[in-house]
């Protein structure tokens, strides 16, 4: 048997070196759907390690309590998308985290008061449209952040003081040591107390890249802009057992504190990140569909392939036939060449995809990708595709009349 | 099993057609290639089949060689009912134990000489060494060592004619049916052509010719002429005694028991 597989390879080679060009625009169109299958898998990889990853750094131990209701279904997604939630008043106030911290269980409550302004450096330096966290001391021991060189935030100061991201810092001083130093933000001045490590880490379910985010007491903020908007509370309960018994008595507390008000929504551990994974599994499973459409169209151009290869050699499958070969010999043999072609078209596909992938991560912050799952199943998708269509065109081979072969001269 | 039995019988009957026809289309349009055709053949002749254009020659040479089936009648190989063997055997058997050679010789265009020589090899299980050593001997017996990796475009026509004789032996076939072999030659390539295969006939294979060529039927042991799908003339030149006896081949096998048995020979000698 293996003898005889052997000799199908063999044949099914000789006659794709046979038509060296043709055979490769064949490989071109399997490798194309199989790279975009790739391209999108290793996308899809490194985002879903990303989301794991923060769910991991954050521990068990985090409850997430947002202004709106959150559904995880595909409407409210695609509403969420569709609707400019970021400029609706926040029903989040800083009552709230009092209230918050008034629950049994809980350890730190950390409020996130977002806003974009202009900040002006001492050295006459301005970012425009820079991000602006009112929150406290809690946050940085709930986001388990660590400084470069300062010290945190602290809510009893005597005057304003604010702590920067690193990249920030370096775009407002040209340092990445400022701590002493002054910003002006709505005309009050803020000392530098601390600038925080650098994270590279912009997607995270605050929704900020700390690396660019300016961070005050949101008590301070609320004092010279009346407009502060609470868009999310991180709180950190004392126990991971009681994670689910924490969160569903913040929502009690709230929703009494709010006079029944229920538009607000207390998300606790995996929860988290949920939305913004579901949101994201539903476009990677619509691009995987549409690259699946490339890999049907490259499946038809085998089949077309084989089919002219066929028609050409029908006067070759009659001399095989009178000379021994059996229905599966002849079979076998058409089967092979299709599925060389497309195992082929598979691996240069895989090149391909992890090529495109890795040029990608040039200019996003996503890391390629890879996995022996992956290369899997492009095997697997390209042996399918090469078997599947390369099918037809085998049996029609197998079943031609070696007596109207013979006579058949293309 | 003594080896007298192994040995094939000499006026054995290797094909027998009883009662076989051919009919090709239905109703008003039905004619008949072949009718109550009754046919013996003995293992070592070679017949030449001769006769007008249409009177199934072809058909009758394709169904002997598996390739086609008769609509009536019964086809024994070797005394067994060809209607009774499976397709798949049917395959092995061309493979096997039938030779074809065509009037336009069939070589496949894009393959080696060589590689279109070891191609019945190919379905009877042979390694590549194998089949390649087996075609370089074939073709070294038609005086073509030199061509092997030659394509075939690169041969005269009686070069090719002599490259698909060598293809149609190459795995010792029982049968060997030509078709026309010498109709696209000229008449020093078909005196080529007709000395390999009488030296084929010669070593006692089996030999079944179509020809529209009366000077060549000197060559047959027996002459059959046909008209309208029947035998219209059968003459026997050669008794069926002095038929050529078939050579022996040796098979790795056989090789194999021969040498284990002159090694048991030699020991017991030494031992005496």
């Amino acid at each position: 048997m293996a003898l005889l597989l052997r000799t199908h390879y063999d044949l099914a080679k000789t006659s794709i070196k046979r038509n060296r060009t043709r055979s490769f625009l064949t490989c071109l169109g399997i490798s194309i759907g199989v790279a975009s299958i790739i391209l999108i898998l290793s996308l899809m990889g490194s985002i879903s390690t990303l989301v794991s990853k923060q769910v991991e750094q954050i521990g068990s131990n985090l409850i997430v309590v947002r202004p709106t209701s959150t559904l995880s279904t595909v409407d409210s997604i695609v509403n969420e998308l569709t609707t400019s939630t970021q400029y609706l008043k926040s029903n989040l106030a800083l009552k709230d985290v009092k209230t918050i911290e008034e629950v049994e269980g809980v350890d730190a409550v950390a409020p996130l008061a977002v806003s974009v302004n202009t900040l002006k450096g001492e050295t006459g330096n301005e970012v425009p449209s820079a991000t602006i966290v009112g929150t406290n001391a809690e946050f940085f021991k709930i986001q388990n952040l660590s400084l470069k060189n300062g010290a945190f935030l602290r809510e009893d100061a005597e005057t304003p003081t604010a702590v920067i991201g690193q990249k920030l810092a370096g775009t407002l001083f040209g340092t990445a040591e400022p701590v002493g130093k002054t910003i002006t933000l709505l005309g009050k001045r803020f000392i530098i107390i601390g600038v925080l490590n650098e994270i590279n880490d912009p997607i995270n379910f605050n929704n900020i890249d700390l690396d660019n985010t300016f961070f005050v007491c949101a008590s301070v903020l609320n004092s010279i802009d009346n407009s502060l908007q609470i868009q999310q509370i991180n709180v950190r309960t004392e126990n991971t057992d009681t994670l689910k018994e924490t969160s569903k008595q913040i929502r009690e507390s709230l929703e009494v504190s709010k006079a029944g008000d229920t538009n607000f929504t207390v998300l606790a551990g995996d929860e988290i990140t949920h939305p913004a994974g579901s949101l994201f599994n539903i476009i990677s499973g619509i691009l995987t569909v549409v690259a699946g459409i490339s890999l049907v169209v490259g499946g038809i151009g085998i089949m077309n392939i084989m089919l002219v290869a066929v028609a050409e050699r029908t006067h070759e499958i009659g001399i095989r036939k009178a000379i021994g070969a059996t229905t599966s010999n002849i079979m076998l043999q058409f089967l092979f060449e299709s599925l060389i072609l497309s195992i082929f078209g598979g691996i240069l596909g895989l090149i391909l995809g992890y090529g495109l992938s890795f040029l990608l991560c040039l200019i996003t912050p996503f890391n390629p990708y890879i996995s022996v799952k992956i290369v899997a199943i492009t095997f697997g998708v390209s042996l399918v595709t090469g078997l599947i269509f390369g099918l037809y065109p085998a049996l029609k081979a197998a079943h031609k009349n070696p007596i109207n072969s013979l006579k058949f001269w293309g | 099993m003594s080896e007298e039995d192994n040995k094939p019988n000499i006026n054995e009957t290797i094909i027998k057609l009883e009662g076989l026809s051919k009919r090709f289309g239905y109703g008003d349009a039905t004619s008949y290639a072949l009718k109550n055709f009754d046919l013996e053949v003995k293992r070592g002749e070679f017949i030449m089949i001769m006769g007008p254009s249409g009177c199934g020659k072809t058909t009758l040479l394709n169904i002997i060689g598996l390739l086609d089936t008769a609509s009536a009648g019964t086809y024994f190989l070797n005394d067994e009912p060809v209607n009774r063997i499976p397709a798949r055997r049917q395959a092995r058997l061309r493979a096997k134990k039938i030779g074809f050679i065509f009037q336009n010789f069939n070589l496949i265009p894009n393959l080696s000489i060589i590689e279109n020589v070891a191609l019945p090899l190919v379905y009877s299980g042979y390694h590549k060494t194998r089949r390649l050593i087996k075609a370089s001997e074939a073709l070294a017996r038609f005086n073509m060592k030199e061509k092997e990796y030659y394509l075939p475009f690169q041969l005269s026509g009686g070069q090719q004619q002599r490259a698909a004789i060598a293809r149609a032996i190459v795995a010792h076939p029982e049968i060997i049916l030509a078709d026309e072999p010498t109709g696209n030659l000229d008449s020093r390539s078909s005196l080529v052509v007709m000395e390999e295969l009488q030296r084929i006939h010669s070593e006692g294979n089996t030999i079944i010719m179509v020809t529209h060529n009366p000077n060549l039927t000197h060559y047959a042991t027996r002459v059959i002429y046909m008209l309208d799908g029947s035998i219209d003339k059968d003459i026997k030149t050669v008794k069926d005694s002095d038929l050529p006896v078939p050579v022996e081949r040796k098979t790795p096998k056989k090789i194999f028991k021969s040498r284990k048995k002159s090694a048991k020979k030699s020991k017991k000698r030494s031992k005496k």
